[in-house]
């Protein structure tokens, strides 16, 4: 009784402290939007120039930029992270299994200045040499540096649901002459389905805050690629421009009610992703 | 003339069969690590009949299923289905186990409905046909169909244990099996699932082979036919189902009989 007396307000705190963030956050993002937005209206989420110091602020490229890397790492990362899973779930003994694992953990635990300084030493290059860039900087490395990122997610969520699909319901199946392939097909990914979108939502959700790595590779040009779907043209995203204008932004002022315009879209980006997780899951 | 001939020559081949053995099991070993699971195991099942196989637990009774259903591979000696060794099955071990039918004691019932449940084993091409006939046939045939016929399409986990159970029987039948083998089928299930299950068997023995593992002597009193005992791997006795509890022949199997223990090393 005692202690319940004294747990409840310590919890109570804390619940008030995690609101009271939360709802600062969206104070902080919707009250400098709202200034943004009074000033340049909302057709500024789809003009095309961005040049702060003569007061254009067009969000388009960069929103583009960043569904154009986040296509391009989901794009790679989902092939390559279930066809990870399934190998290192269905097919490797118990030992090369975890060692898979250990290192796909790893991976995960990079931080991300070190994947984009990866991407600047050895993605670069590569791209420069075998595609004839000028630089390298562009939007395919930053959805190729992307997508390794996200791949130790995808992979472990997999991973995780197939090794979940329990001995007896592949027996079931073995036992009517079902046959790897089909096995696979009609038993493992069916099951294993739930797990695998919240593997994928994760990382479509960290592709999307992605900053630092995506910034050094992404050549941060604030022009639309031409032609749009032009992926080798260096470009902006919106995690990369807010990470390199922050600094140079005074408090208060209007670039830097753009950039915090730019979180807010994120926000709202994100809040699809899991929105859309919820609804699906709850059929399911 | 030409079609009495062929009339002639069909019927020889088939009243053989009726006398087959259908399955045929010789010199079967099994190691794991260097335990010796199975270990000389040899015995026939005639072409339809029941076959009880009795044991305590332990005794490599699951192991042996699974070694003829091709699950378990590193076994020795010859299994023979048909007279075809099933290590040289045409078309590999998938094909083989629509063959032999294996049910096992815990049901595991697939997250689709009732009705794709029972038709999920078969080819694609297959499901295309008008399957509604072999539905009721292979529900009936496994004393389910009464108390699914009109909820066909909801989902299989809605089903009781019991019916669970039933329904992977109607399962394996849909592909037609030439053997059906099943291990523990009604350990843990209510008393009439039970014996619905028991009496489906009696019905199938008429014209496929059965091997049925069970711990209970009285089901396999029940169930009639042969009895295999079986204890640390090797088959003690093998009688028909009075001998067997009436006179039996061996001391282990006797002990077993009263106290429901076997020591024979
Ligand atoms: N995968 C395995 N690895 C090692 N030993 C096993 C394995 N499966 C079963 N065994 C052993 O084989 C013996 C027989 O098991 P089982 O066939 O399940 O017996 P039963 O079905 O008659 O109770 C047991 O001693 C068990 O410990
Ligand atoms: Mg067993």
């Amino acid at each position: 009784m005692n202690k319940q007396r004294l747990l409840l307000p310590i919890v109570l705190l804390g619940c008030i402290a995690a609101l009271l963030g939360g709802l600062s956050l969206f104070w902080f993002l919707t009250s400098n939007a709202w200034n943004f937005f009074q000033s340049f209206g909302i057709s500024a989420l789809w003009q095309t120039e961005w040049y702060p110091y003569e007061d254009l602020y067009g969000f388009l490229p960069a929103i583009l930029g960043t569904l154009w890397a986040l296509c391009i790492a989901m794009l790679v990362a989902i092939p390559c992270g279930l066809a990870a899973a399934i190998v290192s779930s269905e097919l490797l003994p118990n030992t090369w299994q975890s060692i898979a694992r250990l290192s796909m953990e790893i991976l995960a635990g990079i931080p991300s200045v070190v994947y984009g300084l990866i991407g600047l030493w050895v993605l670069l290059p590569f791209l420069q040499e075998h595609l004839n860039l000028l630089t390298g900087h562009s939007l395919l490395a930053a959805g190729l540096i992307l997508s390794l990122m996200i791949l130790p997610t995808i992979m472990l969520m997999a991973q995780d649901a197939l090794d979940s699909v329990s001995q007896e319901q592949r027996e079931a199946a073995l036992n009517l002459g079902l046959d790897w392939n089909q096995l696979l097909i009609r038993i493992l990914l069916p099951q294993a389905w739930p797990g695998i979108r919240s593997g994928l939502l994760l990382a479509l959700g960290r592709g999307l805050g992605e900053t630092m790595a995506v910034m050094l590779v992404v050549g941060s040009l604030d022009r639309i690629p031409q032609p749009f779907y032009n992926i080798l043209e260096p470009a902006q995203t919106l995690t990369s421009r807010i990470g390199r204008e922050m600094g140079e932004a005074a408090f208060g002022s209007m670039h830097f009610a753009a950039l915090i315009t730019c979180g807010l879209v994120l926000a709202v980006f994100a809040t699809i992703i899991s929105l859309s997780a919820q609804r699906k899951g709850s059929i399911a | 003339m030409n079609t009495a001939k062929q009339n002639s020559r069909c019927s020889i081949p088939q009243t053989s069969t009726l006398n087959q053995t259908m399955v045929n099991v010789e010199n079967l070993s099994l190691q794991m690590g260097d335990k010796h699971i199975l270990q000389h195991v040899s015995f026939d099942l005639p072409a339809a009949d029941i076959t009880s196989l009795i044991g305590p637990s332990g005794a490599g009774k699951s192991s042996l299923l699974r070694c003829m259903n091709m699950l378990n591979t590193d076994w020795t000696g010859h299994i023979q289905v048909q007279h075809t060794d099933i290590r040289h099955w045409h078309g590999g071990a998938d094909i083989l186990r629509k063959h032999i039918g294996l049910i096992a004691q815990k049901p595991a019932v697939f997250p689709v409905s009732i009705a794709d449940n029972v038709l999920f084993g078969l080819s694609r091409s297959q499901q295309k046909e008008n399957t509604s006939a072999l539905l009721q046939h292979c529900l009936q045939q496994s004393a389910l169909w009464d108390e699914v016929k009109d909820r066909l399409d909801q989902p299989a986990n809605t089903l009781s244990i019991g019916q669970q159970q039933r329904l992977c029987l109607a399962r394996a039948l849909a592909l037609k099996p030439s053997v059906l083998l099943l291990d523990e089928p009604t350990a843990s299930l209510d008393p009439r699932s039970k014996q619905l299950i028991e009496l489906s068997l009696h019905e199938l023995a008429q014209n496929i082979p059965i091997l049925c593992v069970t711990h209970d002597l009285d089901q396999a009193q029940r169930l009639q036919g042969n009895i295999l005992f079986m204890c640390d791997g090797k088959i003690i006795e093998t009688a028909d189902c009075d001998s067997l509890f009436n006179h039996p022949q061996k001391l282990e199997t006797r002990e077993f009989l009263r106290w429901s223990v076997c020591d024979c090393d």
